[in-house]
C-alpha cells in the first residue's frame, strides 16, 4: 500500500467512530492545553523579567551584600544554629535585621584585585523639583545613578559631573516645551529633608533628557553617583549617625574573565557578590521551577491520555476483526498493518495537539491582553504569555510521539492478527 | 492443462494442542492443473475449507508441502506469501467480507490499493471490472446497500480486479438463494472459461459441483474419491 493511501485509510478510519475518537483526543487536548499555556506563560514572564532587568544596571558591575544576609534569610538548606553573636555585625544592622555596609567595608572592597571604584547604593528621597521660573513640582524618587548605562536618551547624555541630572521626557511639560534639546542645560533646584526634617537644597545642571524603558528605567529623574551621594549627605544631615548602606556596586575590570576570582575573593572577606545576570538567573530560576512543575502536571495529564489511546485502538483492533484479516488475506503485509494503526494513533495525537496548541495560544494571548490592559496595565511592559513557535513545535512533536508509542501495542495486535482466525471471527 | 498450478504432497493439518488434538487434513496428495475448475465437495467439517486456505497461502500446514507453479513454498517467507495472494489469487467467501462504510468501488479496488497503484488506475480498472459485471451503477453506492447477489457480484470484483491466475471460492452461493446463486455460478465459469482462470471451488452445492471439471469429494480430512467431466 502506497503510504499516501496508508494516510488516508487512516484518515478515514479515525472519522469512523467519531464519538470515541473525540473522547480520546479531548484527553489529549487537555494535556496540550496546559501545556502551551504553562510554557507560554514561563517564557513571557522570563522574557519580562529578562527586559526588565536587562535595562537595570551596568553589565561590568557586581552587587555585593554581606554575606550574612544569606546565610540568615535563608537559602534553603542553609538553616542551622544561628551565628556566633557579635556585638560589631550586631551594631551594623537595620532595624528588620538586614547587615548594612559600611565604609569600611568600602575601603576592603576597593583593595579587592581587579575592582576599578566601588559606589554605595543610596536612595534619596527628594520633596520637590524647582525649574528656573521658580514653580516647585512634587518630586518622589530618583533613578538609581548604578543603572546610568541602561538609559536611553532623546537629548544630551548620562549624568557624570558633581551637580548633573536627567530628566525624562514626560517632564518636558513642566518646562514649558516639547523640544528635549530645549532643556539640556538649565538649572533646576531639588528640595528635600534632612533626619530631623529641616528642609534642605542643591541645585543640578539637566545634560539629558531620558526616555522610558518598559523596565520603567528613565521615568524619574536621575541624578550623577557623586549628585546623589551629596543628596543622602543632605538628608541624612542633621544627626551624627554612621553612613549604611544595603549594597554597593563595584565596577569590575574585564568583569567577564575576571568574575569567579573577584567573587571569591569576596567571598573571602564575607561579601555576597552577584552580576546583573546573577540576580535575573535568580528570579528566572524560581519561575523556571514553577514552570516545570506545571509541565509535570501536564505530562501525567498526557500519560493519562495515552491510555485512552491504547484504549481506544484495542477497541478498535477487536472491532475490526474481521476486516484486518480481510486485508491480509488480501495480501497487505504485518508491517503495512502495523503502520496503519500506529498512523490512526498519531492522527489522534495531531488532533489533540492541534486542537490543544490552539485553544492554549487562544486563551494565552487573550488572556495576556486582557490583563496586561485591564487589572494589570500599570505594570509596564508586562508580558504574561509569549507565543513561541519552536516550543509549539516541540509540544506537537512530543504527543504525537506519545501518541504514536501508545498505539504500538494495539498496531502489533493488529499486524500479528492471523487472517483465517479473524476471518471465521463472529 | 499441461502443468499443475497447484501441487500437494501429503497434507496434514492439526489444530490444537495434547488432549484437544484434531486432525483436520490427514495427508492430501493432489494436482490443480492450470486453467481446470475443481470443486471441493463434502459433508461440514470434512476439512474443504482448511484444504482451500492451505491452498491459497493462508495458513501453513503441519506437514506435507505445496508446490505453486513449479516452486516450493515452504522456502517462502511471511512477505512473499502476502504479495504472491495479492498478485496471484482472487477470493470469494461466503460472508463477501465487504467493508460497509466504503463504496462498492473502494472494496472492489482494495487488493490494488493494497499492491500500491495509483487512485486514478485503481478507479479506471475498478470500473471496468464493475462494468463486465453489470456493477457499474452501484460503483458510488455504499456496500450495504446492496442486495445479496450484488454483493457477491462486487466480491467477484474484487476477486478479478488484479488479474489473478487462480480463483479460490468458499461456498460462493451458501447465502445466495437458488436463481441468484445460479447468475453468480454463470459469471464465474464464464470468467473460467473465457479468461483460462483456474477456479477452486469448495462447495455443498450439488448443481455447482457438477458444472465443475472435476470433484474432490472429502471425507474426514481424506480425498475419498474423484470424479471427472461436467456432468451438469
Ligand atoms: N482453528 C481451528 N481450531 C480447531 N479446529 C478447527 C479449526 N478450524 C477448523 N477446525 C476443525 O477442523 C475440521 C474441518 O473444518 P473445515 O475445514 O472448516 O470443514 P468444512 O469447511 O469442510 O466444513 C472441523 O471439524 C473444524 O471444527
Ligand atoms: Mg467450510
Amino acid at each position: 500500500m502506497r503510504t499516501l493511501d496508508l494516510v488516508g485509510t487512516a484518515v478515514s478510519n479515525t472519522s469512523r467512530s467519531k464519538l470515541r475518537t473525540a473522547l480520546t483526543v479531548m484527553a489529549i487536548v487537555i494535556g496540550a492545553f496546559t501545556l502551551t499555556v504553562t510554557a507560554g506563560i514561563g517564557s513571557g514572564v522570563n522574557k519580562y523579567i529578562d527586559t526588565m532587568m536587562a535595562s537595570f544596571g551596568d553589565e561590568d558591575q557586581l552587587y555585593i551584600l554581606d554575606e550574612t544576609n544569606m546565610d540568615q534569610a535563608g537559602a534553603p538548606g542553609s538553616a542551622g544554629a544561628p551565628p556566633e553573636y557579635d556585638p560589631e555585625t550586631a551594631g551594623a544592622s537595620s532595624e528588620f535585621g538586614f547587615i548594612t555596609l559600611d565604609a569600611a567595608d568600602i575601603d576592603v572592597i576597593q583593595d579587592i584585585d581587579g575592582v576599578e571604584s566601588v559606589n554605595p547604593m543610596v536612595s534619596v528621597n527628594g520633596e520637590y523639583l524647582e525649574t528656573p521660573d521658580g514653580t516647585a513640582y512634587a518630586l518622589d524618587q530618583f533613578d538609581a545613578p548604578q543603572n546610568a548605562s541602561g538609559l536611553e536618551f532623546a537629548a544630551g547624555g548620562a549624568p557624570q559631573g558633581n551637580d548633573e541630572i536627567t530628566v525624562p521626557t514626560a517632564w518636558l511639560e513642566i518646562f514649558d516645551t516639547e523640544d528635549p534639546h530645549a532643556v539640556i542645560g538649565q538649572e533646576i533646584e531639588i528640595g528635600l529633608s534632612n533626619a530631623i526634617g529641616e528642609p534642605q537644597s542643591a541645585t543640578a545642571e539637566i545634560v539629558g533628557v531620558t526616555e522610558e524603558a518598559i523596565s520603567g528605567l528613565g521615568g524619574n529623574p536621575m541624578p550623577s553617583i557623586a549628585l546623589n551621594d551629596a543628596l543622602y549627605q543632605l538628608q541624612t544631615s542633621g544627626m551624627d549617625i554612621d553612613d549604611q548602606y544595603m549594597a554597593v556596586t563595584a565596577v569590575v575590570t574585564d568583569l567577564e574573565g575576571n568574575e569567579d576570582a573577584v567573587k571569591a575573593d569576596l567571598e573571602d572577606q564575607g561579601y555576597l557578590a552577584m552580576t546583573v545576570e546573577d540576580q535575573i538567573g535568580a528570579i528566572q530560576g524560581i519561575i523556571n521551577m514553577v514552570t516545570y512543575i506545571l509541565i509535570g502536571f501536564a505530562l501525567i495529564a498526557l500519560l493519562a491520555a495515552s491510555f485512552g489511546i491504547v484504549n481506544t485502538l484495542l477497541m478498535s483492533v477487536q472491532e475490526r476483526t474481521r476486516e484486518i484479516g480481510l486485508m491480509k488475506a488480501l495480501g497487505m503485509s504485518g508491517g503495512r498493518v502495523f503502520a496503519l494503526f500506529s498512523l490512526e494513533a498519531a492522527i489522534i495525537g495531531l488532533l489533540g495537539s492541534g486542537i490543544g496548541i490552539g485553544l492554549g495560544v487562544i486563551t494565552g494571548v487573550a488572556g495576556n491582553q486582557f490583563l496586561t490592559s485591564g487589572p494589570l496595565s500599570d505594570v509596564a511592559g508586562l508580558t504574561l504569555f509569549e507565543v513561541e513557535p519552536a516550543a509549539l513545535g516541540l509540544i506537537g512533536l512530543l504527543i504525537v510521539a506519545i501518541a504514536f508509542v501508545s498505539g504500538t501495542l494495539p498496531a502489533s495486535r493488529a499486524a500479528r492478527k492471523d487472517p483465517i482466525t479473524a476471518l471465521r471471527h463472529e | 492443462m499441461a502443468s499443475p498450478v497447484l501441487e500437494t504432497h501429503g497434507l496434514v493439518k492439526t489444530y490444537g494442542h495434547g488432549e484437544s488434538e484434531f486432525q483436520a487434513l490427514k495427508g492430501i496428495t493432489t494436482k490443480i492443473w492450470n486453467a481446470e475448475s475443481v470443486a471441493v465437495v463434502g459433508k461440514s467439517g470434512s476439512g474443504k475449507s482448511t484444504l482451500m486456505h492451505l491452498l491459497a497461502l493462508l495458513d501453513a500446514p503441519t506437514q506435507g508441502s505445496i508446490v505453486l507453479s513449479g516452486q516450493m513454498t515452504s522456502q517462502l517467507g511471511a512477505r512473499e506469501f502476502s504479495q504472491l495472494r495479492n498478485e496471484t489469487f482472487g477470493f470469494v467467501f461466503q460472508q463477501f467480507f465487504l467493508n460497509p462504510q466504503q463504496t462498492v468501488l473502494e472494496n472492489v479496488t482494495l487488493p490494488l490499493k493494497i499492491a500500491g497503484v495509483s487512485k486514478t488506475e485503481r478507479n479506471q480498472r475498478g470500473m471496468e471490472t464493475l462494468e463486465q459485471l453489470d456493477m457499474a451503477e452501484k460503483a458510488k453506492n455504499k456496500a450495504t446497500t446492496l442486495s445479496g447477489g450484488q454483493k457477491q457480484r462486487a466480491c467477484i470484483a474484487r476477486a478479478l480486479i488484479n488479474e489473478p491466475t487462480v480463483i479460490f471460492a468458499d461456498e460462493p452461493t451458501g447465502n445466495l438463494d437458488t436463481a441468484t446463486g445460479e447468475i453468480v455460478e454463470d459469471i464465474l465459469f464464464d470468467l473460467h472459461t473465457l479468461r483460462m482462470i483456474t477456479l477452486i471451488v469448495v462447495t455443498h452445492d450439488e448443481d455447482l459441483a457438477a458444472k465443475c471439471q472435476r470433484r474432490l469429494i472429502m471425507q474426514d480430512g481424506q480425498i475419498l474419491r474423484e470424479e471427472h467431466g461436467v456432468t451438469a
